[in-house]
Order: structure tokens, then C-alpha cells, then sequence
């Protein structure tokens, strides 16, 4: 398989798309290679997806292809599974990676674990989307980004796109993957009217097909006193309390992730090695998920190099409704910042 | 300005939504920038109209000379969204 980012190329060259659209056009490009990929969820259809992540795909492929189920996690993911041992290429989508609970058998049980209860005979080549991530009021069922949950199961590859470029690149490469992954989009990067993304998710996009591999996490700003290590929106975040530091000389480098599953290590500790500064940023709960598992990492293999660390995530309480209390929950930039000058309060 | 005889006028109002009951909508993403190269046909923009997401063709070959109504600006059915500069 390809595993090299092409040179831009290819008419318009210039076109910037949300990141949804490029999702879209991955998805269709894939579509039309391949009779057999599909994609099913609640309102992917004829709604084109409550967060754009299918819009315009029912008018080119048919409903044979771009199918609305019923509400039933459990059947529509099992019937993906069962399509992906038979030798198709499903795409099943969860409206809210929240409703995983309901389907949670088909998912940690069959997805996961098939190929190696089979002995190998059959793979579950499908990849399962998932809307994630709040900042929009939407509560404690609706605004979870669960991003340590799938990744701490053994079984799937686990991608959290933060751009347009990446999140086609990424797509290609998940439809392609012979192995289940996770697809975990983030409502707020999708670039919806009434949903506005911050600056950032939008970029050039090329019209061509091109694949970006697993596990290479990607350097979002270089910078030499502190490393932000982060993933999903949380990335521009981090990006922007980065460009408030550059002007009282904190010069901060942020490392997207980009995959949990596989998860570039070497990208973190290179980049720790160089700062000796670490902060971790998840918009997942603090206990037992992302900023333990790579602060974990880091000092594993390169305890000497890190002179101090800082976690920043969600505390380990349901997501509140209400504005302001959601807003004091969520990281924000100045929480980021206020993170930063702390590992740097030595210097 | 005389240029803007030769210019074509990307119009809010060829895409309207036909159920649309508002004179008012909200441009919500440019996919093109000024000074990018279009084909007649290509999608420059969004914008939305009573929570109806409407995609915005290019109505000539040329280039996007300029950009009038930016993101999140408001608008009325009718105004000029851009002109196009035709090869």
C-alpha cells in the first residue's frame, strides 16, 4: 500500500475544504474504486449525516450503498462485522461515539477480537465513525470524546483527524486498512453552519487520492522550550495558546497524534528530548486515559529528559449542559497556557 | 470603476432555496481564495439559508478577481458574494 504523502497536485490546487468535505470525497473516491465499500448509520442517508460526515453520497451511490438503519447499535454494527469477515469494506457510523454502549459487544468482542478468535481465517476490514467532542451544550450523553476508551481495547487502530489535509489522507488509508479502525471525527472541526470551527481545520486539500500512514504523529508548530502533545480540536487549541506564549519568548512545538492506535512514540520523545517540557492535552477524562498513557510513555523510555509535566484535561465528571460549566470543564487556550508557564516555572 | 463591466458577479441569488421563506442568509465557508483560478462550474462557497446548507457554483471560467462578502457575513438575497474575472 502507498504510504507517501504526494506532492500537492491536481487541478485547484489552491481549493481549501472543511474538513468534512474532504472525509466526503475520500469516502467516494473509495466508493468508486471499490463495489465493495458502503456506509451505514442512523441519518447518513438522506440527512447526509447530522454532522455533514456523508452529505452528497446518497445522490451519487444509491441506497444500496449509502444505507439509513434502524435504531439498533448493535444490529448495524454487527451486520458491518459480518459484512467485513464476507469480504466487503464497510463503513459504519455512530451518530454519537457516546452511543457506543449500546453496540459495545459488537464493538470490543467481534470488531476487535474476530481475526483472533478465528485463528486468523477471517479480518474485519471495516472502519466504525464516530462523531466526537462537546463545546456546543449538548451534555453529559452527547459530548464525550471517549478517545482512551477504544484506545485501551486491543483490536482497533484508533484515528483523531484535526485537519482536512489529514483527515482525507487518514480516511484513505482507514478504508484501505485490512484491520478494524476507529474513525473519531470531532463535531467542532467538521466546519458546519450552525457548528462554526475555529480557524485552522480548513486547509488546501488536493483532488487526488493520497494516504497519510498510522502512527506518524505530525509536528503542528516546531518550537524548542516546551512540548504540547495533543489530538482533535484540542490541536488548535494548543496552537493558539502557543502563538499567545511566542510573545513573552515561550516558544512551544505541538505534536498532533493524529492516531492513538498505533501510537507514535518516537515522534513525543524525540520532541521531549529537545524541550525536556512536557504538556499533555485530551479532551477525554484525566483518570486512566491519553495524558497518563503518553506522559507514561515519555518516561519510560526517556525519564532523564523530562525536567517537568502537566496534564490538562477534563476532570472526572460528566460533561455539564450549562455554558459556563461546561466552558470551565473543557480545556481552553488559557488553560493551556496556564499549563505551559507551570513546566516552565523552573526556568 | 470600469473594470466591473467586464467582471460577472457571483449572485446570492441563482442558488436560492426554493422552499426558502427568509430574504436573509449567512455565508458560512470559502473554498477559494482571492486570485484562485475557477472553473465555471466549481464550488466557491457556502452559505446557509434557514438552516438549508446551499454549495455556490462558479457561473464563469476565469479568476476569482474578488472576495465581497466574507465568513459569517450576513446578507440579503441578491447581493454580489464575488466577482469573477472571465478567461
Amino acid at each position: 500500500m502507498a504510504q507517501e504523502e504526494p506532492e500537492r497536485r491536481g487541478r485547484q490546487t489552491d481549493r481549501s475544504l472543511t474538513m468534512s468535505r474532504a472525509m466526503v470525497e475520500a469516502i467516494a473516491h473509495e466508493m468508486r474504486d471499490d463495489d465493495e465499500v458502503f456506509y451505514m448509520g442512523e441519518d447518513v442517508a438522506d440527512y447526509g449525516g447530522i454532522f455533514d460526515s456523508t452529505e452528497g453520497l446518497l445522490e451519487e451511490f444509491g441506497r444500496d450503498r449509502i444505507m439509513d438503519v434502524p435504531i439498533s447499535e448493535t444490529a448495524y454494527i454487527g451486520a458491518a462485522v459480518g459484512a467485513a469477515q464476507a469480504g466487503m469494506r464497510p463503513i459504519a457510523e455512530l451518530m454519537f461515539v457516546d452511543f457506543f454502549g449500546v453496540g459495545m459487544d459488537q464493538i470490543y468482542n467481534q470488531l476487535a477480537k474476530n481475526t483472533y478468535m478465528s485463528g486468523g481465517n477471517v479480518n474485519v476490514p471495516m472502519v466504525l465513525t464516530a462523531a466526537v467532542g462537546g463545546t456546543y451544550n449538548d451534555a453529559a450523553q452527547h459530548s464525550q470524546t471517549l478517545y482512551g476508551t477504544f484506545a485501551h481495547l486491543p483490536g482497533m487502530k484508533v484515528v483523531v483527524p484535526s485537519t482536512a489535509y489529514d483527515a482525507k489522507g487518514l480516511m484513505h488509508n482507514a478504508i484501505r486498512d485490512d484491520d478494524p479502525v476507529v474513525y473519531l471525527f470531532h463535531k467542532r472541526l467538521m466546519g458546519i453552519g450552525w457548528l462554526p470551527a475555529p480557524d485552522g481545520p480548513k486547509t488546501g486539500v488536493p483532488e487526488d487520492e493520497y494516504t497519510i500512514p498510522f502512527g506518524s504523529a505530525d509536528v503542528k508548530r516546531e518550537g524548542a522550550d516546551v512540548t504540547v502533545v495533543t489530538l482533535g480540536l484540542h490541536v488548535h487549541r494548543a496552537l493558539e495558546a502557543a502563538e499567545s506564549l511566542a510573545d513573552d519568548g515561550i516558544d512551544v512545538e505541538v505534536v498532533d497524534l493524529r492516531t492513538l492506535v498505533p501510537l507514535d512514540t518516537e515522534t513525543v520523545r524525540e520532541s521531549v528530548a529537545k524541550t525536556g517540557h512536557l504538556v499533555v492535552v485530551d479532551e477525554d477524562y484525566q483518570s486512566y486515559g491519553v495524558t497518563g498513557e503518553i506522559i507514561a510513555r515519555v518516561a519510560e523510555g526517556g525519564l532523564d529528559d523530562l525536567e517537568a509535566v502537566e496534564r490538562v484535561a477534563v476532570p472526572d465528571v460528566p460533561i455539564p449542559y450549562a455554558r459556563p460549566m461546561e466552558d470551565e470543564v473543557v480545556p481552553d487556550a488559557d488553560d493551556i497556557t496556564n499549563a505551559i508557564r507551570t513546566v516552565r516555572s523552573n526556568e | 470603476m470600469s473594470a466591473n463591466d467586464e467582471r460577472v458577479a457571483v449572485d446570492t441569488a441563482d442558488v436560492w432555496p426554493d422552499d426558502a421563506d427568509e430574504d436573509e442568509g449567512v455565508v458560512v465557508n470559502w473554498f477559494l481564495s482571492d486570485g484562485s483560478r475557477v472553473e465555471e462550474g466549481d464550488a466557491l462557497c457556502e452559505y446557509q439559508v434557514e438552516k438549508v446548507s446551499v454549495d455556490v457554483p462558479a457561473p464563469v471560467t476565469g479568476t476569482l478577481d474578488e472576495l465581497v462578502l466574507e465568513e459569517d457575513d450576513e446578507f440579503e438575497r441578491g447581493d454580489v458574494l464575488a466577482w469573477i474575472r472571465p478567461e
